[in-house]
């Protein structure tokens, strides 16, 4: 560092402004879109006024698209844009629950048993141990087997069953920090080890991983809620719409846009909350 | 008068492959309020493990052994290290054992009420010291909402605004939106020292908060030390291999090397040469182009 280097102050290779805008985020862009459509699907569709016995019509049985039908009607001559709109009521609470969940008791138990010491953390962690043994998919079936099925159950088991993973990555974050300089600065400045804990770690530095694993909890609760609609005994029953149990129509065996659209809206759906959890998670670590 | 801090008998030891070392041996001083005392030695002379320990910093096993130290806030004073003796026992053959977690369990209730507003401290490493996620705007204004938690929004970041002033930052605004990335070594230091003092603390600790920097920017630290220190008639413990500085901000200097402290002098003994000097001072005063005056010939 001689005189050559006249402006110390300037930007040093790694700052982040040459890397926000190398590449623009058209996949943020597009996975966002999509997510953004189904949230708001997930809004709207309590508003929508929806009688099933009302909505059949043996008329216009396996119509295919048209302007009054945008996407056709389906083997009992019922709406499938309507039924698909109507389907996201099935997941979309319960993701945002499954969510909130997994993502408050995951930060929380991963900031316990990075940074306590004691008993208290030895418990958090043989807890989290624990749950994490436990098959995901299969405890969810063997629980609705067990109570009274429904999604608010089955969202509720997955935001649980997801607390561990969560708590993995914020208990290592978490001790990768505490022997950090500014971690042990802002002790000596007499800051709460809470507020460390909670603000500087978790919110400043796991904000990223916690969005990806959130994205990642909501898709999983539409995957299963499809996966056991289409099963049918515990997701969603008919005539109430599910994308799953629309799929499901498929093994009568006719048809091809009463099992097309919500198939392809599950793929898309849960790509898209994959996609769009790692974009942000990936701009949000490349602006640092 | 009482003096802010009493250290008395201070011993810290480490775990070291070759068997426990004392790295901090029976070290005593004490600062008065007001006053900076300067703490001067070379790299691995005990001072910084010595003003850790005050701070309660130490965690590595065993740490602090043994030894006194006495903090007055307000009326009270506050013994520190206060059963210290039921957490380390020293077994026959010399070796501490401590139960550590007790002893931090114990260190964050005794220092939890002192940390920020009683003592606080400036490292040596401004950019790793300030959070790299946060802007230094953001971080004034914890430590200020710290201080004044009634203030609202507006007021808080007119007051880290001011104190950006205050610590010479050439273009406040600027500094206020920026992360610790953006910003030269000598400006984190800057923001560093704001952070600290905007707790208003009884005693700032600050540890050779100008290594690394370049001579220019520790001349303009160093004199950014003196005059915040007398503004605001905190004590100080200034840390530093640097004499010159040492003796610029201090009234009274001690000398450490391996763990002891070898001599302590008023800073204008040392400077007009007065008195006789331990040998090691010696050689550092000479070193610096000062008069060594009398050096006395027992070690």
């Amino acid at each position: 560092m001689g005189g050559d280097h006249p402006s110390q102050e300037c930007k040093a290779p790694s700052t982040p402004g040459s890397k926000k805008l190398r590449s623009l985020p058209l996949g943020l862009y597009l996975s966002g879109g999509i997510v953004a459509l189904v949230f708001l699907l997930g809004l709207i569709a309590p508003l929508i006024p929806y009688d099933p016995a009302a909505a059949v019509d043996y008329q216009r049985q396996l119509a295919g698209p048209s302007w009054s039908h945008l996407l056709g009607c389906d083997g009992q001559g019922r709406d499938i844009a309507l039924r698909i709109v109507k389907g996201t009521e099935a997941f979309f609470w319960p993701g945002i629950l499954a969510m909130t969940i997994a993502v408050i008791g995951g930060a929380a138990c991963g900031a316990c048993a990075g940074y306590m010491r004691g008993w208290v953390g030895q418990a958090v962690r043989g807890l989290m141990q624990l749950l994490d043994t436990l098959p995901r998919l299969v405890f969810i079936v063997l629980l609705c087997t067990i109570l009274d099925p429904g999604m608010y159950l089955i969202a509720t088991t997955a935001g649980v069953l997801f607390i561990p993973t969560i708590a993995a990555i914020c208990r290592r974050k978490v001790e990768t920090l505490a022997s950090e300089d500014y971690i042990l600065a802002h002790i000596a400045h007499g800051f709460h080890p809470a507020w460390i804990l909670g603000y500087h770690i978790l919110w400043l530095q796991c904000r990223p991983l916690l969005i990806r694993q959130a994205c990642t909890v909501f898709s999983y609760v539409l995957f299963v809620e499809t996966a056991l609609s289409y099963l049918g005994d515990y997701g969603v029953q008919e005539p109430w719409p599910s994308w799953g149990n629309m799929v499901a129509q498929t093994r009568e065996g006719v048809g091809f846009w009463p099992w097309f659209v919500p198939a392809v809206m599950i793929v898309v759906s849960i790509a898209a909350l994959l996609a769009f959890g790692n974009a942000i998670a990936r701009r949000e670590e490349a602006m640092r | 008068m009482r003096p802010l801090l009493r250290v008395r008998d201070l011993t810290v030891v480490f775990d070291t492959a070759e068997g426990q070392r004392k790295v901090v041996d029976g070290v005593s001083f004490a600062v008065g309020m007001g006053e900076t005392l300067g703490i001067l030695g070379e790299s691995g002379s005990g001072k910084t493990i010595s003003s850790s320990a005050v701070l309660g910093l130490i965690d590595d096993t065993p740490g602090v052994c043994g030894g006194e130290i006495v903090f007055t806030q307000g009326d009270h004073e506050i013994s520190l290290l206060e059963g210290l003796d039921t957490c380390v026992t020293q077994r026959p053959d010399g070796l501490y054992v401590k139960d550590n977690r007790r002893w931090m369990q114990h260190v964050r209730r005794v220092m939890t009420p002192i940390w920020g507003c009683g003592m606080t401290a400036v490292f040596q490493n401004p950019r790793q010291c300030l959070d790299p996620l946060e802007r230094i705007g953001a971080q004034v204004e914890e430590s200020v909402g710290l201080a004044a938690p009634h203030l609202t929004a507006a007021e808080r970041m007119q007051a880290a605004l001011d104190w950006l002033q205050k610590v010479q930052m050439r273009d406040p605004l600027r500094v206020y939106r920026s992360y610790p990335h953006e910003l030269s070594g000598g400006m984190c230091q800057r923001a560093m020292i704001a952070i600290a003092l905007a707790r208003h603390p009884a005693l700032l600790i600050a540890d050779e908060p100008t290594t690394g920097l370049d001579t220019t920017v520790r001349a303009e630290i160093v004199a950014l030390f003196h005059s915040l220190i007398q503004e605001s008639q905190a004590s100080m413990i200034y840390i530093s291999h640097d004499i010159r500085e040492v003796l610029y901000l201090a009234s009274r200097v001690i000398v450490m090397r391996s763990g002891r402290v070898l001599e302590e002098a008023t800073s204008e003994d040392l400077l007009l040469g007065r008195g006789t000097r331990h040998p090691y001072t010696a050689t550092l005063l000479h070193a610096a182009d000062l008069p060594t005056g009398q050096v006395s010939e027992t070690v």
